[in-house]
C-alpha cells in the first residue's frame, strides 16, 4: 500500500527483507535451523544499519541479501565439515548455487507460502499462527506483537516457542502437498483474518490502526492464489474482504487521530485501485457451489463501498447477508451489526428495539461498539440523555484513545444542546 | 575552521533481537537525517562506517603477536569514524550531541584533527 521510493530504497525495506530471507533460510537450512536463521538475518539487518548509517548504497537490497548469503554459506560449510546437513543438499549442486536459488526473488513466494501452511499446524491455536505469521513472515518483534495485540511480551514468547517447536520437528519446509493445502487452508484464512483486523481495528492504545498488517494480509493472502489446489473462490473472497476494508483505511481516522464514523467519511478518497482489485476478487469469488461466511462479508464490505452515501446504500441487501451470517453461525457481534443496517432500512425505533433486545449478551455489555452504535441510535432519535449515557459507557470500554476520542466528541457536539436544555429547565423552576 | 574526528563507539547493536527490524530502520533514518544535516552545513568532510560484525585483526607488543578481532567490550568497539569541520572542539562537540547512538547507549568521541604542514601524501583507493 506504501510505495515510496527515493534512490533505491522501499519503505518498511528491513522488515520486508526479513520476512523473505527468514522464508528462504528456513528453506534452505531446514526447519530444525529455525533459530539460527533468524539469528542470521537479525546479524544482516544490523550490519546493513551499521554500514548504511553514514549513506545508503545504490541496491541496498541486493547489499542485504549479499551478506544474508554469505552468512548462509559460512554456517552451510560449517555444518557440511559437521555432517549435519548430510541429506539436505543434493550433491552436484554447488552452495553457492543452492544458497543464491533459495534467496532469489523468484523462490520467494513459494518459500512464504511453504512457511505459511507449515505454520498453520492443525495442533496449533489460530492465536499461535498469527503471532507465527507476525515474527516470521511479516517480520515483527515479541514487543511489536505484544503490543499489537493488548498482551504481555511473556504470552507471545511462549507462543512463538511452541509455535518454533513445532516447525523445528519438521524435517523439511517443502511445498506443501494438496492434501495439506486443502486441510490447511481454512486455518490459514483464518490467521490471515486475524491478521487484517489486527490491522484494521488494533488493540494497541496508540495506534489502533497497523495499514502495515493489512498490507501484510493481503499480500499473504495473494500468495495463496499461487497454490492452485487451495479453493481459490474462498481465496478470492477472503481477498475481496481485505481490499474493499483497506480501501477506506485513510479515512477511517482524522488528522487529529480521532475515529471517523462511516457516514462521516471522504468516500472521495477511499482507494480506488483497491476498491477496483475488491471488485476483480469478489467477481472471481462468485460461482461456486458454497456461499461461504467470507464471501457473505465480502458482499457486506462491497455494497458499503460502492454505494455514494449512507443514506444510498442498499441496505436491504446487507441486511439478508447479516441474516445469512447468522443462519450459519450465531455471532452476538454479527446480531449487532445486523440491528444497526435493520436502523437504516426499516429507521430508528425498529433498530432500537432490535439493539434493546440484544442487551442481555454478556459478551456485547463489554463491547464498546454496541454502547456506541446504541448512543449514536437514541442521538439521531433525539434522545440526547439516552445518548450521552451509552457514549459514557462506550468511551469507558473503548480499546483506543482514538476510539475513545470519537466518542467525548459526540459527547461535545451533546452538550450544547444539553446545556441549553438544562438552563432552560432551570429558568422554569 | 578546523576538523574534527567523531569515534563511535558502542551503541547496543550487539545484542541479537534487541531491534526489531522496523526499529533499526527507523534508528537508520535517524543516522541519515544526521548526516544530512551534518553534510547540508557543509561540515562533514568524511566518513568510515567499520564492518558488522566486528572483524579484523590486532598486532601488539614487541613479539608482534597478530590476534583476531578487536577485543574490546560491545560497549568499547569502535564502529566508525567521521571527520567533521567546525569553528572549534566546542562545535563540534554540540553537533555530535544529536548524534542516534546516545540513543542507543553508545558514544562518540570528539578529538581535534591535528594539521601538520608536511602531512604524507593521500593515496586514492582504485575504483571498483
Amino acid at each position: 500500500m506504501r510505495e515510496a521510493d527515493a534512490g533505491g530504497w522501499v519503505e518498511d525495506l528491513f522488515r520486508r527483507e526479513s520476512a523473505h530471507l527468514v522464508a528462504a533460510l528456513v528453506r534452505l537450512l531446514g526447519p530444525s535451523h529455525l533459530t539460527l536463521a533468524e539469528d542470521m538475518v537479525q546479524e544482516a539487518l544490523l550490519s546493513a544499519m551499521q554500514a548504511f548509517r553514514f549513506g545508503r548504497p545504490e541496491d541496498p537490497k541486493a547489499w542485504i541479501l549479499r551478506v544474508a548469503s554469505n552468512r548462509a554459506l559460512d554456517a552451510l560449510r560449517k555444518q557440511r565439515r559437521q555432517q549435519a546437513l548430510r541429506h539436505r543438499l543434493e550433491p552436484e549442486w554447488t552452495l553457492e548455487g543452492a544458497v543464491e536459488l533459495a534467496l532469489s526473488p523468484a523462490a520467494d513466494a513459494q518459500n512464504q507460502l511453504a512457511m505459511m501452511f507449515a505454520i498453520c499446524d492443525g495442533s496449533l491455536s489460530s492465536e499461535t499462527h498469527v503471532t507465527l505469521i507476525l515474527r516470521l513472515l511479516c517480520g515483527f518483534s515479541s514487543s511489536e506483537i505484544a503490543r499489537a495485540f493488548l498482551v504481555d511480551v511473556g504470552t507471545i514468547d511462549r507462543r512463538l516457542h511452541r509455535g518454533r517447536a513445532r516447525l523445528q520437528a519438521l524435517g523439511e519446509l517443502g511445498a506443501p502437498a494438496a492434501a495439506e493445502l486443502r486441510a490447511r487452508q481454512g486455518s490459514v484464512e483464518q490467521a490471515l483474518y486475524l491478521l487484517f483486523n489486527e490491522g484494521y481495528h488494533g488493540s494497541d492504545p496508540d495506534s489502533p490502526l497497523q495499514p502495515a498488517m493489512c498490507a501484510d494480509a493481503l499480500r499473504l493472502g495473494a500468495l495463496l492464489l499461487r497454490a492452485s489446489e487451495v479453493e481459490q473462490r474462498r481465496v478470492h473472497a477472503l481477498l475481496a474482504l481485505f481490499c474493499f476494508n483497506a480501501a477506506r483505511l485513510a479515512t477511517r481516522l482524522d488528522q487529529a487521530g480521532v475515529v471517523v464514523p462511516l457516514e462521516q467519511q471522504d468516500r472521495t478518497r477511499w482507494d480506488r485501485s483497491l476498491l477496483e482489485a475488491g471488485i476483480e476478487h469478489l467477481g472471481a469469488s462468485a460461482g461456486g457451489a458454497a456461499l461461504t461466511k467470507l464471501h457473505l462479508e465480502a458482499g457486506i464490505a462491497f455494497e458499503h463501498t460502492r454505494a455514494a452515501s449512507v443514506a444510498s446504500t442498499d441496505w436491504a441487501q446487507i441486511v439478508d447477508y447479516y441474516d445469512a451470517l447468522l443462519a450459519r453461525e450465531p455471532s452476538p457481534i454479527v446480531a449487532l451489526n445486523r440491528a444497526l443496517a435493520l436502523a437504516e432500512l426499516r429507521g430508528l425505533e425498529a433498530g432500537r428495539a432490535a439493539l434493546a433486545a440484544l442487551s442481555g449478551d454478556a459478551r456485547l455489555h463489554e463491547y464498546s461498539f454496541f454502547w456506541a452504535g446504541r448512543a449514536d441510535v437514541e442521538r439521531r432519535a433525539g434522545r440526547a440523555a439516552e445518548a450521552r449515557a451509552f457514549y459514557r459507557r462506550a468511551s469507558e470500554l473503548a480499546k483506543s484513545r482514538a476510539e475513545r476520542a470519537g466518542y467525548e466528541r459526540r459527547l461535545n457536539e451533546l452538550e450544547p444542546h444539553a446545556s441549553a436544555a438544562d438552563a432552560l429547565s432551570r429558568r422554569k423552576t | 575552521m578546523a576538523q574534527f574526528m567523531y569515534v563511535f563507539r558502542g551503541g547496543g547493536y550487539a545484542a541479537p533481537g534487541a531491534l526489531s527490524p522496523t526499529e533499526l530502520e527507523q534508528h537508520l533514518a535517524k543516522w541519515n537525517a544526521w548526516t544530512k544535516a551534518l553534510m547540508d552545513a557543509g561540515r562533514l568532510a568524511a566518513a568510515q562506517p567499520l564492518e558488522h560484525p566486528p572483524t579484523g585483526k590486532t598486532v601488539r607488543g614487541r613479539a608482534r603477536a597478530v590476534t583476531d578481532g578487536p577485543y574490546a567490550e560491545s560497549k568499547d568497539l569502535v564502529s566508525g569514524t567521521l571527520i567533521v569541520v567546525a569553528g572549534s572542539l566546542a562545535e563540534a562537540a554540540e553537533w555530535a550531541r544529536d548524534c542516534p547512538i546516545l540513543e542507543q547507549d553508545g558514544s562518540v568521541e570528539v578529538r581535534p584533527v591535528l594539521d601538520l604542514p608536511a602531512m604524507p601524501p593521500r593515496i586514492e583507493l582504485p575504483k571498483g
